[in-house]
């Protein structure tokens, strides 16, 4: 008789814990829950909670097992969670709920049942406060419950009269009612904490997010100021061939290339690599340019060009950044070629007749560094069907999956092998060229390159 | 991605030896521009940059060494560079930088100039 009354006491406290994580999955789910977690508490969301917890103090109370005339229920647990997890205010209108309801239904023990329960919101509501208005945790959870319903029991004890039969009852259902509350708030203590670490997980993925997101931007952003400071396209050049690509790198870098046309007929040509990656390289791009550009347009010599666009650019260069450059004029009618090499890779001069390239070397020190540097510049003459290669070190630093540079001299072969194509079509091959050579290697550095043949 | 690079660090007296070994180009730049910055804010003022053992140098990894001497410079520190080997001169060279830089044939000799003075 005694294990039957105990294990349909279980067989209904079992059915109780289903009902009860059904309840706590779904008023976790509850838009009012999660304002309540992110700390936005709301009279609206509190009385939408107080009445979701508190008619799950009616279901524990009706769906608890009646043993001499006293219940077993969870009656205690949703103003206790309500309390722990929402507040104050919450757990005790929970708790009022419950006791009323309660106390409606009369017996012996209403009295300190009805008190135990709205104290039980109270006391979880307190606790919420002390530990900083936030949920205290499973264990805490628990060890309240646990110690809650011990209270309960001795309430019972102290105001139920007879005494005798208080006690009676409080041995027969103290074990399973404290189990069952402990266990319902264990069960509500997983729920939630599930719902804060999902949450937090998700609050750390969206910052990642973003904060990809805001990389991205900005690679698309330098991209895009460096295109709009590339030309559109190449300026018609008096007796020559021009051609000129620019690849930038995901990252980018600050390559350009420019060909400004001068009074009579000359074309100022300009290849650069500004050092640095990103937003601050295609700024500081844009600037160089720019200078370079109202400096090529004054009537003088290169050098002179060069050396004012220098010290306009050293006063504007932050954190050692700086511009290799290579600018030259090229005269149609007298068939010269006059350059200062700011630093810059050689361009190379594949003579008409053949033979290994000329490297056209540096001529002073890179841009932005020493505002006030000289330049020197140098003449070549030029003869019809010869051809110089302006590249930046994006071409020859490019690397192949076994960490091999492409280098000078596989650039000086590919030239050599088709250098009586178009200049657009020898700028094609360098490209292949690289991209077969890289593979599957990420493009590290922006590759630009200019040909110029003179007809 | 390229960029083997291994930096260790020294001190002689008051100067700080920083040793850069390998390759120093995009993608090793960073982190040699990091270590340095680390010495540089911790106080260090003269700082010997030893390149016996740095077989290249790309427009990245002058960078470096460019911002750390206008760094030191703005804080009246001094950059010493101690042998650079010929394809590393030759980059230098051909940026300019053997004109700002003062380069030392052997480790003693960029010390030497410390205490000599610039």
């Amino acid at each position: 008789m005694a294990f039957s009354i105990i294990g349909d006491m279980f067989l209904v406290l079992l059915q109780m814990i289903c009902v009860v994580m059904v309840v706590a999955y779904l008023i976790t789910r509850t838009a009012s829950f999660t304002r309540v977690l992110d700390g936005l508490v709301t009279w609206k969301s509190q009385a939408v909670l107080t009445l979701l917890f508190g008619a799950l103090s009616i279901y524990g109370t009706e769906s608890g097992i009646t043993i001499l005339g006293a219940t077993a229920n969870v009656r205690d647990l949703g103003p206790m969670v309500g309390g722990l997890a929402c507040g104050p205010v919450v757990g005790l209108g929970a708790g009022l709920i419950g006791a009323a309801y309660r106390f409606s239904l009369g017996g012996f023990t209403a009295v300190p049942c009805a008190t135990a329960t709205v104290l039980a919101g109270l006391f979880g509501g307190l606790i919420f406060l002390a530990v900083g208005r936030k949920f205290i945790g499973m264990h805490g959870a628990v060890l309240f419950a646990v110690g809650m319903e011990s209270f309960h029991m001795g309430i019972t004890l102290l105001l139920c009269r007879p005494f005798d039969e208080a006690l009676e009852v409080v041995e027969e259902v103290a074990f399973p009612m404290i189990i069952a509350n402990a266990t319902g708030v264990f069960l509500f203590a997983l729920i939630i904490g599930n719902l804060i670490a999902e949450r937090q997980t998700k609050a750390e993925r969206d910052t990642y997010l973003s904060e990809l997101e805001r990389k991205k931007a900005e690679l698309r952003i330098a991209h895009d100021i460096q295109m709009s400071f590339l030309p559109d396209r190449l300026p018609e050049v008096p007796g020559f061939e021009l051609a000129a690509l620019s690849l930038p790198a995901k990252e980018v870098g600050g390559d350009f290339y420019d060909a400004i046309p001068l009074p009579g007929g000359r074309t100022a040509l300009v290849i650069a690599d500004v050092s640095g990656k990103g937003v601050p390289a295609a700024l500081f791009m844009a600037l160089s340019r720019t200078v370079l550009r109202a400096n090529a347009l004054v009537p003088r010599s290169a050098r002179e060009a060069i050396r004012e666009a220098n010290m306009l650019i050293a006063e504007d260069a932050k954190s050692g950044m700086f511009v290799t450059l290579f600018y030259a004029v090229a005269d149609p009618a007298k068939k010269t070629l006059t350059y200062v090499n700011a630093g810059h890779n050689p361009p190379l001069v594949f003579r008409s007749g053949g033979g290994r390239p000329v490297g056209l070397k540096g001529t002073g020190i890179i841009l932005g560094v020493m505002p006030e540097a000289d330049y020197g510049e140098e003449t070549i003459s030029l003869e019809s069907g010869d051809l110089v290669l302006l590249y930046t070190d994006g071409v020859t630093e490019a690397i192949n999956p076994g960490e091999e540079q492409f280098g000078e001299e596989r650039l000086i072969e590919t030239v050599t092998g088709c250098r009586d194509l178009l200049p657009g079509e020898i700028v094609d091959r360098i490209r292949d060229a690289v991209t077969e050579f890289s593979g599957d290697e990420p493009q590290f550095d922006d590759l630009t390159l200019m040909v110029l043949r003179v007809v | 991605m390229s960029g083997h690079v291994e930096i260790t660090e020294r001190r002689a007296g008051t100067v700080d030896i920083i040793v850069v070994k390998g390759r120093l180009d995009a993608g090793s730049s960073e982190k040699a521009e990091e270590r340095i910055n680390k010495l540089l804010d911790a106080g260090g003022r003269s700082l010997l940059v030893n390149l016996c053992d740095l077989d290249y140098i790309s427009s990245s990894g002058l960078r470096v060494l460019l911002a750390a001497l206008k760094r030191l410079k703005k804080d009246g520190g001094a950059l010493r560079i101690a042998c650079a080997q010929p394809q590393i001169l030759e980059v230098f060279t051909m940026a300019g930088f053997h004109r700002i830089f003062s380069l030392a044939p052997d480790e003693a000799a960029a010390l030497a100039g410390f205490t000599a003075g610039p």
